[in-house]
């Protein structure tokens, strides 16, 4: 995870030609705004992927902070007629000090505690929204406005969440691989421990926290402007699931995981028709199995696989008394 | 202005008998389940399902919740609790018992609908009574019933023993001789049953509606936290402050600050008081 071998560099190399070229090659328009979309999800979850699988805070209320960005974005660009820039940066500057005032009360509580606490924020944020009818249209909604000039066209906007979202998947892998991220991963698998050994437990959350809430920020800002229209309706709670599904099915504690989640399944139910009646079921039911087979994310059923098919080499080395050596001992008399 | 002091109680002792479902599954396996507020859900769709449509006797519809939330509550520890307790510590049951809560929404979304649909009324009675109307008294009396049933069981039944005595410490009950895993599958139909009971009996101020669940999850443990985890006079305390909060903030500032409020007495009891007003203070981590 440290250095980057040679595979490595082949792999992100293909990968990154093929989401560059991604415009060129995409049969039609709706197979980029599919990608546009991933590209949007994948900002947030890049940024819930510390907080849930780096640092295990589960958090099942990030479609919150997610309907606060957007809505930034649509009343500052739309009705204040901010500049979209300006107003993206805005609005990730609210998902982060939104995150912080969430942050500040709920993570001193425990797992289940946290939980219901994120999740009542989600349900709060609903509510406001509909009852701010002056600000943000009730359950009517507001535009999404779009991005000027060279983001205009589908082609442009998606360079532009794919930009986004490289430089969210880069600050992320930074904070995963250094000091930071062997912190947090510490807080998940033992917090007494983390504690002992100098980790500010609390500090440490409570940044990381703000971190995905600047990133939920900055992708509601994005989702509104792709989306071109959003209402309450548009942020349901089952979406923070969504996301939560494609983190654990991933694997806590990756990067690249927790990626190939988001894009399988947002993918999926669009190419597999009978899936999308199903819908959330379908995710419920993806994350029961997830969560009773193969706790540790999908790439351990990878790991199961190659073991049987390659087994690793066992060193037999038998363990025998030293007789001559024994018989010295016991007759040794100084 | 009685009105809202009966809506308040009626649907805060609605919280508080999520609570007591809370609490009986938390006694045996020291698990919050997020399917509590979806075992009231189904009993309320049940009870529906077997009075309205297939024009059954009403003791019958509370026959078919009580056996639909106790199914559900054995369903729960056999797929999502126990297989997870077996493996680790970790709170990995906080995830199973989601992915199950969305699974039972979805599928009573799809199946029963997803517009509220009226309870039908269990004893005839005029519709202008005001306060004295069944909608509010059944969830109180039912809420009430519980409480002091389960207090019973706990005191004189063997059985209630053995549910304290695993909640103490499950491992010196084991060594004991006690089936662990019987007694919790036993405690999950227990609390199914009761959160079905619960469910039909507010029926008539909730409607059967699939989307539910999810409320009673967060308002039934809002009420839990408040009272105290543990405890059944706190439960019913907390559901009863609960209850009366919602109801009087709504009628003077309207309805959309409902949640916010309810949000905002958890935190500001957990700050104060991290362990409820009844509960047992809880011991040091390591």
């Amino acid at each position: 995870m440290n250095s980057l071998t040679h595979t490595h560099k082949a792999w992100l190399l293909l990968g990154g030609l093929l989401i560059a070229t991604l415009p060129g090659w995409a049969g039609d328009q709706y197979q980029l705004h599919l990608a546009s979309l991933i590209a949007v999800y994948w900002i947030l979850i890049a940024g819930l992927n510390m907080v849930v699988g780096f640092t295990g805070q589960l958090s099942i209320g990030h479609v919150g902070l997610l309907c606060i960005g957007s809505y930034a974005f649509a009343v500052l660009a739309g009705k204040s007629g901010w500049h979209p820039a300006l107003a993206l940066v805005a609005s990730g500057v609210l998902g982060g000090v939104c995150g912080l005032a969430l942050g500040l009360p709920s993570l001193r509580l425990p797992g289940f505690y946290f939980a219901m606490a994120t999740m009542a924020f989600a349900l709060i944020v609903n509510d406001l929204v509909l009852a701010q009818v002056d600000l943000t249209g009730g359950g009517i909604g507001l535009p999404g406005p779009l991005f000027p000039a060279p983001f205009d066209s589908p082609s442009g906007f998606y360079y532009l969440v794919s930009l986004l979202a490289l430089g969210v998947t880069w600050l992320s892998w930074n904070l995963g691989r250094h000091m930071w991220g062997r912190a947090l991963i510490s807080i998940r698998d033992n917090p007494v421990a983390a504690q002992s050994v100098g980790v500010a437990v609390f500090r440490a959350k409570l940044t990381v926290f703000v971190f995905s809430g600047v990133t939920a920020g900055l992708a509601g800002a994005v989702f509104a402007s792709l989306q071109s229209y959003i209402t309450p309706d548009t942020f349901v709670f089952e979406l923070s699931l969504f996301f939560f599904v494609c983190i654990i099915i991933g694997g806590r504690g990756s990067i690249i995981g927790p990626f190939i989640g988001t894009v399988v399944l947002t993918a999926l139910p669009e190419l597999v028709a009978p899936l999308a009646k199903l819908g959330n079921f379908f995710y419920g039911l993806l994350l029961l199995v997830v969560v009773l087979v193969v706790p540790e994310g999908i790439g351990r059923v990878f790991d199961i696989i190659r073991e049987r098919l390659r087994p690793r080499v066992v060193h037999r080395e038998p363990i025998s008394p030293d007789l001559a050596r024994l018989d010295r001992a016991l007759k040794y008399k100084p | 202005m009685l009105t809202v002091l009966i809506t308040g109680l009626a649907t805060g002792m609605l919280f508080a008998a999520v609570a007591l479902v809370y609490n009986v599954m938390y006694s045996t396996s020291k698990v919050l389940s997020v399917t509590t507020g979806h075992i009231s859900m189904l009993g309320g769709v049940f009870g529906a399902y077997a009075i309205s449509v297939l024009q059954l006797h009403w003791t019958l519809g509370l026959l078919a919740a009580v056996v639909a939330g106790g199914a559900f509550g054995a369903l729960t520890e056999l797929l999502a609790i126990r297989r997870v307790l077996n493996r680790s510590d970790e709170h990995l049951w906080l995830l199973s018992t989601l992915a199950l809560a969305t699974m039972v929404q979805q599928a009573a979304g799809l199946w029963w609908g997803t517009e509220p649909k009226p309870f039908p009324r269990l004893i005839p009675q005029d519709f202008g009574v005001g306060v004295m109307d069944q909608k509010f008294w059944l969830p109180i009396g039912m809420t009430l019933l519980m409480a002091i049933g389960l207090e019973l069981f706990y005191k004189r039944t063997m059985y209630g023993k053995v549910f304290m005595a695993m909640s103490e410490d499950a491992f010196a009950a084991q060594a004991r001789g006690i089936s662990t895993d019987r007694i919790r599958l036993m405690s999950y139909v227990l609390s199914g049953a009761l959160g079905g009971l619960a469910g039909f009996a507010a029926g008539q101020l909730t409607f059967a509606f699939f989307a539910l669940g999810l409320t009673l999850t967060l308002n039934g443990f809002i009420a839990l936290a408040v009272g105290g985890l543990g405890s059944n006079v706190g439960a019913i305390l907390g559901g009863a402050a609960l209850g009366l909060l919602n109801a009087y903030a709504s009628y003077w500032f309207g309805g959309e600050y409902q949640q916010t409020i309810a949000v905002g007495l958890l935190m500001i009891v957990l700050l104060v008081k991290p362990e409820g007003l009844l509960g047992d203070r809880q011991v040091r981590p390591v």
